[in-house]
């Protein structure tokens, strides 16, 4: 048992949590508008791919991320084209995102990186990793704070951004109000268009972090559907935190251990298919827990007794 | 009077929806310090006329001048900031948020980059206090009465500064008492100089505020008039365009009958705290029609939804015609007896996006003859429709023309003519003629007094107090979720009525 | 939803051409050969027996998943989890297809069949039943059991069922189970009727007889289903299980007509290519095969595309994808017919859907 459950797992849970986190971040913000941002996985998958090209192709890590965020963006925004202007069921639109970032990342890896399948060639800058020299010397901090990559720091920032953003600015105030009740918000005089577009922006930023983070930083190399249903499991976290960044971020924390743990088991024998399998089937258990909550907890709420 | 004085202009509007021309060539002005109304039947174009003022619907045609400059592209915002404030019909508050949230959204005080909450209380607290009107800044909507909520909409259109005001049917949620205490607000507004567009169908009502009244019908201008020189009579004239009798009082004809509904002490659940219900007891006997009155959203929509099974009773029992239905699903509760016309015609009682004949057979398409081998006979369904259109007048008489198109009053009628057709000991009736047109509301009183005389027992729930008090032989009281009141529909006044519908008289009871 | 029919045609074709201009100028811009490319395409599609075989095969499965995902639709699911039904309903059908001897000819295909049916509709029901109990988004639930299902059927060809040859397949399936094959050398079979069977069938439940009609009564609008009386969750529940039995049935044919056995990740998301067949006729039962079968073609003649144009065969899945994303674009054609005509249009539809509850 001490080889599963050791200091380590505490990094280990973040490593496989940050991933997750920005995808979910990347649908917080747009649930919180009343979009169900279904193209999640797609802003991911999109940016990803481009983060290792430019990686590749700059040998600049600083801009690769910054090309994997204008990627989600241009995804996110094709996404919000369609939806707002041409009206567009938003699960469908998701759907075909989804299913073109597939396609053409597919197709990427053949014609720019000249393989099919997998690419890991050793010339994927990744994002560097903060050593702090004090903490060599304490086991705790070691194990725990150091080495931590850059993007794994600024997830929580993230965290705490987005929180701050919807619940403490006029804009977040806005952005709420539009996803409850659109009419009071456009009888407010507020363009409810054009901060469906800015939070459609905002959430292809956080695809983006979250592609770039899983090719450079979570792991230097990219494959076909690398992503793996991580923006769906996204999609779960940010239901089981009710729409709170906060809370969303334990959501993560949840998924990103049950990983750790599952990748430990290994060792004891079970078939790697089950362990695999795992992270899924958890993180429908967590979705249904979370829904199955909510929904009791409004029916107590509107209960006369 | 030169134009110079007209806070509000409107020329010759033209406004479309598809293929219907809802606002036909109209005019409407606005002088400083008055309160003008606009009436007119459901449908006339009135809302959205006054929507046009506010941003929310580009007309089409027509000039819109406010301070005697001319808009172009008018928006919602851009009304606002020209001092253009609306109450709307449908209050536009998020139930999720704080009234102090709804109260500043969009137009937020700030301290750097956060809301400065302080300042926004300090600023509201000036309205609360110079106009008497109660509201708590830190409950969310979903905490309130209808009544405050409607306070903090006006609050709401003061603090974004506006000085033309525009109502749309204010009094519709309020009690005969509510509304005095409302009009004293409206007088108070206008002594400040404020401008009030007063939109309602009430005649009285009209007679009592207003300064000037304009009228419009079918979409189309009629006349302005100063209140003065008019009376409810001519008015009614004005917007029917004939003389009618809305009055289609309840018969005797019936001596009541069996109990045919009997709720005992029910308990359930509610979309708002008001609206909870918790301990109702009532009967109701064929040949008789029992009417709910009440402010809308206290618990009306509750108790008939558990009624009719589609929410959970949480205690007590419903039981008709002897047999006890509780939590019966709907499908069930419909076999044993019960035929509903839903509140939400176009969300509940139709289905919008299919036929005429589709809707109407809608209760019995799975059995025959409308079903054989599994297969539907569509033949049978179209004679079956026709004849239901033929019966109660349903327009356009094409029954494969889908319902989205129809008119509030056609698209009632289906709804109406299915539940009758379907012929159940006990009909409720919840808000049978909202939205409907005036001959519409005359044709549905009278099949509804009809289904009366073959000794059906009636359940009427309506937020028109004026048809409770025509149609009922027995009211029911209802306020925040109980009954205040069981009174004699011959014997009651429509203060009395109105007293009950402040839990007033509870009130007095218990301190007596 | 409800669009007219003929404007339906028009704006399907013109969604086509643009995105085969999109598709050609993407081309261009890498570096291909555009109008080469889609001769070939062409040519690989349909030129042949092989090639027309071939096109035929990818259709049956193209076609019943995407029958699949346009029934759920109808019930207002959103199936993302069809793939995840035809691997099990593949498994299913391989192991009773060799393990179940007893049953003669006929009975044995039948009987493989419907295993595979129960097992998709089963697997199907778990969504929709999560769905309707506590509103979870039955498309997280879709897509995060596909992948369990998909791990699970890898295990069972790796360990328990496998064929032991080293490959991750389960045994052949007994000789009586075999589609017969159409159009030999492809991998065509018999399954080709039972597919068009299948489209008649549906076509018929959907548009014809009263369960149809329930399924559209709570597709378009679920309160009015349920104050008239219909147990909405029940027929939820029942329109996502046909669904996942047409997935079922879709593994079945693969196995029985293509393979003669299961095969770890044969499938190579081909339900996503009937979503999206679906998807962009606005699930119209009736357009379906329509677009399956150009969805097939395309995916069939991709492959000499790549062999004698060069061009990666992934490009085709970018141009469908493409495809999709503006099918999905409802008003994006009303724009076009006229600038100023379309925009009034638009608005007027906007301002009726809002004005309709207060004027």
């Amino acid at each position: 048992m001490s080889k599963i459950f050791d200091l380590t797992l505490i990094y280990a849970t973040i490593r496989s949590a940050t991933p997750i986190l920005f995808a979910a971040l990347c649908c917080t913000i747009t649930q919180q508008a009343d979009i169900l941002n279904i193209g999640t996985e797609g802003i991911m998958l999109t940016s990803s791919f481009v983060a290792v090209l430019t990686s590749v192709l700059t040998g600049s890590w600083m801009i690769a991320i910054l090309m994997a965020i204008v990627s989600g963006v241009v995804m996110a925004l094709i996404m919000a084209v369609a939806n707002i202007k041409y009206s567009a069921n938003i699960c469908a639109i998701g759907m075909a995102i989804n299913m073109f970032a597939l396609a053409i990342t597919k197709f990427g890896i053949k014609r720019f990186l000249g393989t099919s399948g997998t690419y890991s060639g050793p010339d994927i800058v990744g994002i560097p990793r903060i050593h702090v020299a004090a903490f060599d010397n304490n086991v705790f901090l070691n194990e725990v704070f150091n080495n931590w990559c850059i993007t794994e720091v600024l997830g929580i920032i993230m965290v705490i951004v987005m929180w701050f953003l919807l619940f403490r600015t006029a804009w977040g105030l806005r952005v709420r109000c539009v996803g409850r009740f659109p009419m009071a918000a456009e009888t407010a005089g507020i363009n409810v268009r054009r901060l469906k577009y800015q939070v459609m922006i905002i959430s292809g930023v956080m695809g983006g972090l979250a592609g770039a983070h899983l090719t450079l930083g979570y792991s230097k190399m990219f494959a076909e559907n690398i992503t793996n249903g991580r923006g769906f499991m996204g999609i779960a976290a940010m239901n089981f935190g009710a729409q709170n960044p906060i809370l969303v971020w334990g959501g993560t924390l949840i998924f990103g251990c049950i990983d750790s743990i599952g990748a430990r088991l290994q060792s004891y024998g079970i078939p790697s298919q089950f362990i695999l399998m795992l992270p899924y089937i958890f993180t429908i258990t967590v979705l249904v827990l979370a829904m199955w909550r909510k929904t009791t907890s409004e029916a107590r709420k509107k209960s006369a007794l | 009077m030169s134009a110079e004085n007209y806070v509000v202009e409107m020329v010759d509007i033209e406004k479309n929806f598809a293929t219907v021309k809802a606002v036909d060539h109209s005019f409407f002005n606005l002088k400083k310090g008055e309160i003008h109304s606009l009436i007119g039947e459901n449908g006339a174009g009135k809302s959205t006329m006054m929507k046009m003022l506010y941003g929310l619907y580009q007309p089409d045609a027509g000039v819109i001048k406010i301070n005697g400059e001319e808009m172009r592209d008018l928006t919602p915002g851009k009304a606002i900031e020209k001092g253009i404030g609306m109450v709307h019909q449908e209050f536009m508050l998020v139930n999720e948020l704080t009234v102090l949230e709804n109260v500043i959204l969009g137009f937020e005080p700030k301290k750097g980059v956060t809301i400065d909450f302080d300042e926004a209380r300090k600023k509201i607290q000036t309205y609360i206090d110079d106009y008497h009107m109660e509201i708590q800044p830190d409950k969310r909507i979903n905490q309130i009465s209808v009544g405050e909520a409607q306070r903090v909409e006006i609050i709401k259109t003061l603090y974004r500064g506006a000085n033309v005001l525009i109502m749309d049917e204010p009094t519709a949620v309020l009690t005969p008492q509510e509304c005095v205490k409302f009009f004293e607000i409206l007088q108070e507004l206008r002594k400040d100089g404020k401008s009030i567009i007063f939109i309602s169908h009430k005649l009285n009502e009209v007679m009592e505020i207003s300064d000037r009244v304009s009228v419009m019908r079918a979409g189309k201008y009629i006349t302005t008039v100063d209140k003065k020189d008019t009376n409810p009579t001519d008015l009614a004239k004005l917007m029917v365009g004939r003389d009618v009798n809305l009055h289609i009082k309840s018969g005797n004809a019936v001596k009541p009958g069996e109990v045919v509904l009997k709720v005992d002490n029910l308990w359930t659940s509610g979309e708002k705290e008001i609206s909870k219900i918790r301990g109702i007891s009532f009967e109701v006997r064929a040949g008789e029609t029992v009417g709910i009155a009440g402010v809308d959203g206290n618990g009306q929509s509750e108790l008939i939804e558990a009624i009719t099974g589609l929410r959970k009773v949480e205690k007590g029992t419903v039981t008709l015609s002897g047999k006890d239905i509780t939590n019966f699903a709907p499908k069930k509760a419909r076999e044993a007896g019960l035929s509903h016309i839903p509140e939400e015609r176009n969300v509940r009682g139709l289905n919008r996006s299919m036929s005429i004949e589709d809707n109407l057979v809608a209760l019995k398409f799975d059995l025959e003859p409308f079903t054989k081998h599994y297969t539907r006979n569509k033949k049978e369904v179209r004679k079956f429709a026709e004849d239901l259109i033929e019966k109660f007048d349903i327009r356009p008489k094409k029954a494969d023309v889908i319902t989205q198109s129809l008119s509030g009053g056609n698209a009632q009628k289906i709804v109406i003519a299915r539940e009758v057709d379907a012929g159940g000991d006990l009909l409720i009736a919840a808000q049978p003629t909202r939205g409907v047109d005036i001959g519409a509301i005359e044709s549905i009183r009278t099949t509804l007094e009809n289904v009366k005389k073959d000794g059906k027992a009636i359940l009427l729930v309506s937020a028109d107090l004026d048809e409770v008090m025509d149609m009922s032989d027995r009211i029911v009281v209802m306020y925040e979720g109980k009954i205040t009141g069981i009174l004699n529909a011959k014997d009651a006044t429509k203060e009395e009525v109105g007293l009950y519908m402040l839990g007033q008289a509870e009130q007095d009871r218990k301190e007596s | 939803m409800e669009k007219e029919k003929s404007n339906r045609y028009v704006t399907l074709l013109l969604t086509l051409i643009l995105s085969m201009v999109v598709g050609a100028i993407f081309m261009w811009l890498v570096g291909y050969h555009p109008l080469d490319a889609y001769v070939q395409l062409f040519k690989g599609a349909f030129i042949g027996k092989v090639n027309l075989g071939t096109t035929l095969q990818k259709f049956v499965p193209i076609l019943l998943t995407g029958l699949g995902f346009a029934v759920a639709a109808k019930v207002d699911c959103f199936n993302a989890g069809i793939e995840g039904e035809l691997y099990l309903g593949a498994m299913a059908a391989a192991w009773a297809g060799h393990y179940v001897t007893f049953l003669p000819g006929i009975l044995h295909i039948l009987f493989c069949f419907l295993v595979a049916m129960v097992v998709g509709a089963l697997w199907a029901a778990i969504p929709a039943i999560l769905k309707v109990k506590w509103n979870v988004n039955e498309i997280c639930v879709c897509i995060l059991s596909t992948y369990v299902a998909k791990y699970f059927c890898s295990w069972l060809c790796n360990g328990p069922l496998t064929a032991g040859s080293g490959i991750p397949q389960t045994p052949n399936i007994t000789d009586d189970a075999v589609l017969p094959k159409i159009l030999a050398p492809s991998q065509a079979n018999f399954g080709l009727f039972i597919a068009i069977a299948i489209i008649f069938f549906i076509g018929w439940m959907i548009y014809k007889s009263a369960v149809g009609m329930k399924f559209q009564m709570v597709g378009l609008n679920k309160k009015n289903a349920e104050y008239l009386g219909i147990n909405v969750k029940k027929v939820v529940i029942q329109g996502m299980m046909v669904s996942g039995a047409l997935g079922g049935i879709a593994g079945a044919i693969e196995v029985m007509g293509a393979y003669g056995y299961f095969l770890d990740n044969f499938s190579l998301n081909i339900a996503n290519d009937g979503m999206l067949a679906s998807l962009i006729v606005w699930n119209d039962i009736l357009l379906v095969p329509v677009m399956s079968l150009f969805v097939a073609a395309l995916k069939a003649g991709a492959l000499s595309m790549e062999r004698f144009a060069g061009v990666p065969r992934s490009i085709v899945d970018t141009i469908t994808a493409v495809f999709i994303i503006f099918a999905t674009m409802e008003t994006l054609f009303q724009v076009s017919k006229g600038r100023f005509a379309g925009w009034k249009q638009k608005k007027q539809g906007n301002s009726k859907s809002e004005g309709g509850k207060s004027i």
